[in-house]
């Protein structure tokens, strides 16, 4: 096997929820708000259905194939030249995903907080750091994740500052038209949910196989009760006009003021909320390096690391021209394209994988 | 300008290859094939995105892609 290191599945929890919300509190409560309005706190539970249902497949086909990742199975189970196909797609799906992550990270930052500093930096110095993390194995991510995690999980909890803002009136009338709203804002978390599917990269690598799938269903509804927590917040603060900011959960954070001296809080947050965005792109990058060696048949990923950062920078930068249009794509074609390949794709080699089972048991090995 | 950030963008890959190329011993040889394909991939897209900096990406054929899908959800 290439990687060598191994890690606990609660580690692996530890990847996996940052990898859903860091990027899902940033941008999904604008975008759902949209649709949901009022109901914005429902869509998450909703779309944590599609989490569920992709945990389930990435864990199937696992037992199916213990000791490989997606980019190894997919040649098993339907061939070998289409399973490099698929493999190949699923390589520029993950380039063109940590492009697309660089690219909210490096927008939110500048917007924010970094106006005069040029994009190739903010994007550069993330990837860089996130490289020589990936040098280090897959341990290292692990045991990052258990040191930075529990600091990224603190920013929530500065919401009860918020206490005297809250207007509980906000929430009612609960499903005012239907379920239906809160169902189309559930298309776009959805996509976030189903990003659980990098779990199929660092299945291999447990310590503890049996509690892979337990842990994962774990970070799930984790994530689910963050993402629920921060979107009830957002309507107690601002009611039906969430949609009206682009960061409606870093707006919130502004409005913390204690006796006129405990303020400005935004900039802790953003500290340890880079943390987080720190845990997802390393995540979705190791994916992307550990994948291009197995796809290679190399005997180390080592050394691509830092060539393929440089194509992630290159990437984010080329993904889209502006913000406006990043804003669009994230609304209208992500929730279709991320799961399709994290989703859809691996629900129909986990059906081939079934069926090829069930009718040559013999030449069907792992 | 654009030929002095061709020369940074140079020194970057020059940097990464005094990084990695010593940590190869002598019989990874696909290891050392797949290192130079990748960093002069990115070195030439980098220099086609200095000239054409409006060349159509990836992001562009994937709305293609799903164009029709995403009109759905288009407000």
């Amino acid at each position: 096997m290439i990687e060598k290191g191994k890690i606990s599945s609660f580690q692996m929890a530890l990847l996996i929820v940052p990898t859903i919300i860091a990027t899902a509190v940033l941008v999904v409560p604008a975008i759902t708000g949209k649709f949901a309005g009022r109901d914005l706190w429902i869509s998450p539970i909703l779309a944590s259905l599609n989490g569920f249902f992709t945990t389930f497949i990435a864990y199937r086909l696992h037992k199916y194939f213990p000791k490989e990742t997606v980019i190894q199975y997919s040649g098993h189970i339907i061939g070998r030249l289409p399973g490099k196909a698929i493999g190949l797609v699923y390589l520029f799906f993950f380039l063109h995903v940590c492009g697309i992550i660089c690219r909210e990270y490096a927008d939110f930052v500048i917007g924010s907080f970094l106006p005069k500093t040029p994009m190739t930096i903010v994007i550069g110095s993330l990837v860089l750091v996130c490289a020589f993390a990936i040098h280090g194995g897959v341990e290292v991510l692990g045991r990052a994740a258990q040191l930075l995690v529990p600091l990224f999980m603190l920013p929530p909890l500065l919401f009860f500052l918020l206490l005297q803002d809250f207007k509980i009136e906000n929430i009612f009338p609960i499903m005012e038209h239907g379920i239906m709203p809160s169902l189309l804002g559930a298309v776009v978390p959805q996509a976030w949910f189903s990003e659980i599917f990098l779990i199929s990269m660092l299945l291999p690598f447990l310590t503890d196989h049996e509690k892979g799938g337990k842990s994962s269903m774990a970070a799930v509804i984790f994530s689910m009760f963050i993402l629920v927590f921060t979107n009830i917040v957002n309507i107690f603060l601002f009611g039906g006009t969430v949609s009206a900011y682009t960061y409606p959960v870093f707006t919130a954070f502004r409005y913390i003021g204690l006796a006129s001296f405990f303020e400005h809080l935004e900039s802790f947050v953003i500290a340890f909320w880079v943390l987080g965005i720190f845990i997802k792109i390393a995540v979705f990058y190791y994916a992307f390096v550990l994948g291009t060696a197995q796809w290679l048949r190399l005997s180390d990923y080592r050394p691509l690391t830092l060539p393929l950062g440089f194509l992630v920078t290159i990437f984010s930068i080329w993904v889209s021209p502006n913000e406006q249009e990043m804003s669009k794509f994230l609304g209208t074609i992500i929730p279709f394209y991320i799961p399709t390949f994290m989703t859809f794709i691996p629900m129909l080699l986990l059906l081939i994988a079934i069926i090829r089972k069930k009718f040559k048991k013999k030449s069907f090995t792992t | 300008m654009k030929w002095l950030t061709i020369a940074g963008i140079t020194l970057c890959v020059i940097f990464m290859a005094l990084f990695e190329w010593p940590k190869m011993d002598r019989h990874q040889k696909k290891e050392k094939a797949a290192f130079v394909t990748i960093v002069a991939m990115g070195w030439l897209l980098v220099i086609l995105l200095l000239f054409f900096p409006e060349m159509p990406g990836p992001t562009q054929m994937i709305d293609k892609l799903f164009k029709p899908l995403g009109k759905m959800l288009e407000k």
